[in-house]
């Protein structure tokens, strides 16, 4: 099963990376990146999954005790937390710049963006 | 080396008169071999005084400004110092003028004394023959002193010294202890660079004397000329002495003296009357094809 | 004392307070938010006071120990780093305080959180706390980049965004894995967990590794951040170039302390292939921003590449990191503020600032720092630098570091010439009076002098500020306002009361080349009177040049000396600048100097032996291993002083564009530096054979072909400065040959050369200048006949031609007469005669010179000159009799000098007697005064019979000439001057081939030609950029799999 996630989250990083190198319009990369993104959440899950544990929270059915035994560990999910977060930033930020970039060219084509070079 | 006395001056002057009218009589000579040759008649031998007289005595005279006066000055002053600063006579105290005051190196080096004082006075009469004729006396020069530059310093390699005395004793003893016999390749260096300096055929276009007046004298007359005059009676002799010590065993008495400058000399004329006239870019070429590798050779064999 | 959270806290809560402000409350907002930034930076400056003494604290976090919370270690580099960021931010919003209020508040707050979130990632000792405060930097990047006006900033800053995703994704699984192998985040916890002794744990930290380094702008992954360079705001670009790249610099090092040294070579390899390239890019650059960026890139990947060399550096690793780190952030960031006041994009708009001494002292200062030039802190660390590399072995690393500055040299200082002497289009558009904005390049160029000292105060080789000599040149920059001639004075006296204070110190030797400096250089400057005005920027110059001369001869350490040797080097540079013409010649002037300079640093390191530096007695102790490349290094870099033929293509520009008193002191006098460098190294030396070849046989024929060529190339030239500068390569090549001789009076003679040299050089530049400054041309056949109008200046030219021919009586026959009694023990024939050929073309170009310009036919429009200024005339008479001084009794400063040359040849005789009058040797004798009277009674005497028989002789008018047929009235026609030596081109013209001049332009033409096709990779297509990123990523992988 983790196994299966960590394949699936590859791929979708593949699947991602592949998509924002061949799409040449703005929104497609974004949203393509948007896939990998998922993709690495999916491995982080994926990596700090530990099977047949609970959840980390401490309530009645895991005391402070066993809480080392029993539960997975949470900084993993806590990185996946954060990184979803951080993502939905840029991804904001991205989608802003495309707006600008559409207002001043009409176009959404990113190979239409390159006075600056050399 | 010795040091100064006051009697040498007046044995120096002996010798410059004695070198003078030598020379007054050898270039008439020569001039008069050279006309034989070409089935002419000639001057008569003491033609020279006559003119060096007369042109002391012309009164007619302009300059242009103080270079073109000095001149004339700076060229004999040349001649006449090149003359005393080598010793004349070997093994005479008489006769070694002044060379108390320097050894080889600044004969070498006094020769341009005059030339440049010259060059400068011709430079200032404004003629562009003169300085034309600078200009291809110059370049030619520059060339034809570089094997005799390397000819001296091999000889001077060779005797392990640079005072010319030292280097005509060495040669004394024996026909076969000339340089010419111990170190040919660098006698042949300096007599081909010696035709250089004699301002005969076929590297005399400098002053090109047959045609229309040419040449940095272009616009001297009277007795700036007959300065010049006497320099050239006085400053090949000079030359030829060097030559004769460094290479033919230098002279011990006048005879021998006079016999060793006539010989010499008669090398410049036979091959002037020869050969005709080279521009100056082709006698540059003809000394650095011909001349320069034998004093190269000469002192990378020493 | 203050917890470093506070330093995150502080601008967190400020950014969130100032967004809940109205609109209407803008200017509120900027005051609180530059308060806020002064308060960071108070508070860092506080630290770096604490940390100065204290080792490194940690602090925690969320009441518990890693890895179960995230700690901050502060430590001096932090301090220091943080200091850095926060100035950064306090005075780029100080700039940016229009663009701030037009974008409103909330760009203040992005400006807060980017200032805050590099303090966090230098401060923070958890990777995926490193990740956070990354992403946030690139949030706030794409925020900032927008407050440019520049409608093609949301371009570039969406390609760095796309950049920053890759490398989130690169970061983000290599911290998970680096997680699951070692159940910590923590780098001590990752360093002790051995994260890179298991296969995975080694992916994991090549993932982080990689994400980190590609947050450096590594080539060829760093086209993005050329965009941003080129259209974002410039101080945001200082920023972005100053804070960014020294935060993700200092994360790179923290990563790599995860793992062991055998990792290193990735950051070295990365970072000098970014350094080369990127300075190789610059150069076919013509946007100054986009220069900047890729000098920018350059620098970043130069600390890597010092990254790498830690393992190396030991305790000397903060010193030369911080000190290249430091030194490009200051320079960097005035430079980007100086162009944010300046319009117009191209680099020849700088020359708006001509006519602001201040902004052009900033600007030097700037690129000063970059390059590394003394008195400057990334001059001490690129010093020890070079010494470790040279100590480990890693040569080839070192040849690029010189080679990748030698490139940054090129383009800063070009851009430098085009600033100063290219003539402004229009007029200034320099924006208006801003006084904030210049206050902030003020500060900036005054931190640049303040590190200088701080780094001076830490080098344990000695502290280049407090040199007299240094600080007197300087204090002429603050003296600038002074009227020239009060300058002069002091300068004068400066230089004469040194030497009235030292000279009892010196040694023989050293007291020749002092007085030629110190006291000859007075007497040049006597010219300087001439000058009514300022002269701004002349003497601090000038005096930098004179400072650097004099210690370079008292110095006594290998540090010194090329401390000296640059100082000298940069001085002259901004003289020969001033010239008119002189842009092209002074930038090929500071190349080969600073590429010579160089050189004489890789000697100077292979002679140090792993040391920093080497008593220069000493170099005769270095292993012969090393000895010959020593020697070859060193000579090859002294060489490039004396203009030795092949490195002599800028002299003649250089020396015949500059000013008219200028010309005779890097003629006469700087020159000389090269030779006492060469005198050096052969006395200590001697003779070294490398590969069976001697290479004091090779200095043999370079000096005699530099003298062949020098010569034969001067007789060729119309221009009557350029004529003698040529000439002086010939003479050095005398000088040169002399040294390399190998004996006595080898040594003897160039010592003769030094004086003699410097005496009619400097005389003759100053007669020929003056002249040229009265007939308005140096060409030489456009005058003539100058002789009855300038006869002083006649004179000194008759004097110096007659001289520098080695004619008797004057001195240069003293050095000809040495010249051939040194040569008579020499084992090597063959350069002598070509040397022997160089003698006699010397009166070819010397008479060229007094023919053409005094004799000959005057020209109409001169008819009504003047004779030369008067204080261009007195040093000439000066040096005038100073030639007749040294011509009668050269023993005066000979003797001395032959003596104590006769210690490093104690077994042959070989000196000179000098008893009585009369100066003899094994060989010959030469009896001076006997010579001069000889001359002068012969000469007076018949002088005097002429006068007798031509007491009548009339002057005549000028064109009454012997002429047949046709009567002369036009000067131009009647004088002889052009071409003077036609047959002779004819006959020997094939040996004038500028052969060398165009080996250099293939040279340069070659490197620009690579830099204009290869930086055509940067296509400015945001998708070709990820490429770039992803082949960068699996090259280094590649390479790392094979460590």
């Amino acid at each position: 099963m983790v196994l299966v996630v960590l394949a699936a989250g590859f791929m979708l990083i593949l699947l991602g990376l592949y998509g924002a190198l061949i799409h040449r319009n703005i929104l497609h990369m974004i949203v393509s990146f948007s896939v990998a993104d998922t993709g690495v959440n999916l491995v982080l899950i994926a990596v700090g999954y530990m099977p047949g544990r609970t959840a980390p929270i401490l309530d009645s059915n895991v005391s402070v005790a066993d809480a080392v035994e029993r539960i997975i560990d949470p900084v993993p999910q806590a990185l996946v937390l954060t990184a979803i977060v951080i993502g939905v930033g840029v991804t904001a930020l991205m989608l802003a710049y495309a707006y600008r970039l559409y207002q001043t060219k009409g176009t959404l084509d990113i190979s239409k963006f390159t006075e600056l070079k050399w | 080396m010795q040091q100064f006395e006051w009697i040498q001056i007046p044995y120096s002057l002996l010798t410059l008169f004695i070198v003078l009218n030598f020379g007054l009589l050898l270039n008439a000579l020569m001039a008069k071999i050279a006309a034989r040759v070409g089935r002419r008649r000639g001057i008569p031998i003491y033609q020279n005084y006559i003119d060096l007289i007369k042109n002391y005595g012309l009164r007619t005279s302009i300059t242009h400004g103080i270079m073109f006066y000095l001149g004339p000055v700076f060229r004999l002053a040349g001649g006449v110092g090149l003359l005393l600063f080598v010793p004349t006579l070997y093994g005479s105290e008489m006769f070694s003028n002044l060379s108390f005051a320097g050894d080889l190196i600044l004969a070498l080096y006094f020769v341009f004394f005059g030339a440049l004082g010259m060059a400068l006075g011709a430079g200032e009469s404004g003629h562009p023959h003169a300085a034309i004729g600078v200009s291809r006396g110059l370049s030619q020069m520059t060339m034809a002193e570089l094997p005799f530059a390397l000819a001296v310093f091999s000889v001077a390699l060779q005797y392990d010294t640079l005072t010319i005395s030292e280097i005509v004793k060495a040669q004394q003893g024996s026909l076969f202890h000339w340089t010419l016999f111990t170190n040919p390749l660098a006698v042949a260096a300096a007599m081909l660079s010696f035709l250089g300096s004699m301002m005969r055929p076929p590297f005399d276009v400098v002053l090109a004397p047959q045609e229309i007046p040419i040449g940095p004298p272009t616009e001297y007359h009277s007795s700036y000329l007959a300065l010049m005059q006497t320099n050239r009676m006085i400053f090949p002799i000079a030359k030829i002495v060097i030559i004769m010590n460094l290479f033919f065993g230098g002279a011990t008495n006048w005879p021998i003296f006079f016999a060793k400058v006539f010989l010499i000399y008669l090398f410049a004329v036979f091959v002037g009357v020869v050969f005709p006239r080279f521009r100056v870019e082709q006698s540059i070429r003809w000394f650095l094809i011909w001349a320069v590798p034998l004093g190269v050779l000469a002192i990378v064999l020493v | 004392m203050v917890s470093p959270l506070f330093i995150i806290a502080a601008p967190l809560g400020t950014a969130f307070f100032i967004s809940l402000f109205s609109k209407e409350k803008q200017r509120l907002a900027f005051l609180i938010t530059l308060a806020a930034m002064l308060l960071m930076s108070l508070v860092s400056l506080h630290w770096v006071f604490t940390y100065l003494t204290s080792g490194p604290v940690d602090y925690y976090t969320a009441g518990t120990l890693p890895p179960f919370s995230i700690n901050f270690r502060m430590a001096l580099p932090e301090a220091c780093l943080i200091l850095l960021i926060n100035l950064t931010g306090l005075f780029s919003t100080l700039f940016l305080k229009n663009s701030l209020l037009r974008m409103g508040r909330l760009s203040m707050a992005v400006l807060l959180i980017d200032i805050m979130s590099l303090s966090g990632i230098v401060l923070t000792r958890d990777v995926f706390n490193l990740f956070v405060f990354l992403e946030l930097m690139a949030i706030s990047t794409g925020g900032l980049v927008l407050l440019s006006e520049d409608n093609r900033a949301p371009a570039a800053g969406l390609k760095y965004l796309i950049v920053s995703q890759l490398v989130t994704i690169l970061l983000l699984i290599g911290i998970i894995f680096a997680y699951h192998a070692t159940g910590t985040l923590n780098i001590d916890g990752l360093t002790v967990a051995s994260l890179t002794h298991s296969t995975g744990g080694k992916l994991a930290f090549f993932l982080i590794l990689i994400a980190v380094i590609a947050e450096v702008k590594p080539f060829p992954a760093n086209g993005w951040a050329l965009d941003i360079y080129e259209s974002a705001h410039p101080s945001f670009s200082v920023i972005f170039s100053v804070a960014s790249s020294s935060a993700v610099l200092f994360a790179t090092a923290k990563i790599l302390s995860i793992a062991g040294p055998e990792w290193l070579p990735i950051a070295s390899n990365v970072g000098i292939i970014t350094f080369l390239a990127a300075n190789l890019f610059a150069l076919s650059q013509t946007n100054d921003r986009r220069l900047l960026g890729y000098s920018s890139l350059g620098q970043s990947g130069l600390v890597l590449a010092i990254i790498g060399q830690q393992d190396i550096l030991g305790d000397h690793y903060l010193y030369v990191a911080g000190g290249i780190l430091l030194a490009h952030a200051v320079a960097k960031a005035g430079l980007f503020w100086m162009s944010g006041i300046i319009k117009g994009r191209e680099l020849t708009d700088w020359t708006t600032i001509q006519g602001h001494p201040f902004l052009i002292f900033s600007f030097a200062t700037f690129i000063a720092l970059l390059i590394g030039l003394p008195p400057f802190p990334a001059f001490y660390a690129k010093w020890e630098l070079i010494h470790s590399l040279a100590g480990a072995g890693r040569f080839p690393l070192l040849a690029m570091i010189l080679l990748g500055t030698l490139l940054e040299v090129g383009y800063l200082f070009r851009w430098f010439g085009i600033i100063l002497k290219r003539k402004p289009d229009g007029p200034g558009v320099l924006q208006k009076k801003r006084h904030r904005k210049r206050m902030v390049i003020a500060a900036t160029t005054a931190v640049g002098w303040g590190m200088g000292y701080l780094w001076g105060t830490l080098s344990p080789l000695g502290h280049l500020f407090h040199a007299t000599p240094l600080l007197f040149a300087l204090s002429f920059l603050l003296l600038d306002w002074l009227p020239a001639r009060i300058k002069n004075s002091l300068a004068i006296a400066g230089l004469v009361g040194y030497f009235a204070l030292q000279y009892a110190g010196y040694n023989p030797m050293q007291l020749i080349f002092a007085s030629v400096i110190l006291i000859g250089g007075a007497v040049i400057l006597l010219a300087g009177f001439d000058n009514t005005g300022r002269r701004i920027g002349f003497y601090p110059a000038t005096v930098l040049m004179f400072a650097g001369l004099i210690q370079l001869i008292e110095a006594r350490t290998s540090f010194d000396f090329f401390a000296a040797w640059e100082i000298l080097t940069v001085g002259s540079y901004y003289l020969i600048l001033r010239g008119k013409q002189s842009e092209p010649h002074a930038l090929s002037y500071i190349l080969f100097s600073l590429g010579g300079a160089f050189l004489i640093l890789t000697g100077f390191s292979l002679a140090a032996q792993g040391g920093y530096q080497i008593e220069l007695q000493m170099l005769g102790t270095v292993p012969q291993s090393v000895a010959p490349w020593v020697f070859l290094f060193l000579a090859l870099g002294f060489m490039t002083k004396t203009a030795a033929i092949g490195l002599h293509i800028w002299l003649p520009g250089a020396h015949a564009e500059a000013e008219t008193d200028v010309s005779p002191m890097v003629s006469g006098i700087l020159l000389k530096a090269g030779l006492y460098g060469l005198m050096l190294l052969l006395m200590t030396m001697g003779k070294q054979q490398l590969y069976g070849v001697e290479l004091t046989h090779m200095l043999l024929w370079i000096g005699a072909l530099s003298a062949l060529l020098g010569n034969l190339l001067a007789i060729f030239q119309e221009d009557a400065k350029r004529l003698l500068a040529y000439s002086s390569i010939g003479q050095m090549g005398y000088a040169l040959f002399g040294l390399a001789l190998m004996n006595h009076l080898g040594w003897l003679m160039a010592m003769m050369f030094v004086i003699n040299h410097y005496i009619y050089k400097s005389m003759l530049f100053l007669s020929i200048g003056g002249v040229a400054r009265r007939t308005g041309t140096k060409e030489m056949y456009r005058m003539g006949g100058l002789l009855k109008l300038m006869p002083l200046s006649f004179i000194a030219v008759l004097i110096g031609i007659i001289a520098v021919s080695g004619v008797p009586p004057l001195s240069g026959f003293g050095g000809r007469w040495i010249f051939y009694n040194a040569i008579m023990t020499s084992e090597y024939r063959l350069p002598i005669a070509v040397l022997f050929l160089a003698g006699p073309i010397a009166f070819l170009y010397l008479f060229r010179l007094i023919h053409t310009i005094f004799l000959g036919q005057l020209k109409d429009e001169h008819r009504r000159i003047q004779e030369a200024p008067f204080w261009l005339i007195v040093p000439q008479m000066i040096f005038v009799a100073l030639l007749m001084g040294v011509a009668l009794v050269p023993g005066v400063a000979l003797r001395r000098v032959d003596h104590y040359i006769g210690q490093f040849f104690p077994n042959e005789g070989g000196g000179l007697n000098w008893s009585g009058m009369t100066i003899s040797s094994d060989f010959g004798y030469w009896n001076p005064v006997a010579i001069m009277v000889v001359v002068g009674v012969m000469f007076a005497t018949l002088l005097a019979w002429l006068l007798f028989v031509n007491r009548q002789a009339q002057v005549v008018k000028q064109f009454n000439i012997v002429y047949a047929a046709e009567r002369p009235y036009r000067p131009e026609t009647t004088h002889f001057a052009w071409n003077f030596y036609a047959p002779y081109r004819k006959a020997l013209g094939f040996l004038t081939q500028p052969l060398v001049t165009r080996f250099w332009q293939t040279v340069t033409d070659l490197l620009h030609a690579a830099s204009d096709l290869f930086r055509r990779i940067y296509t400015g297509n945001g998708q070709v950029y990820a490429i770039h990123l992803l082949a960068f990523v699996v090259m280094v992988y590649l390479y790392s799999k094979g460590l």
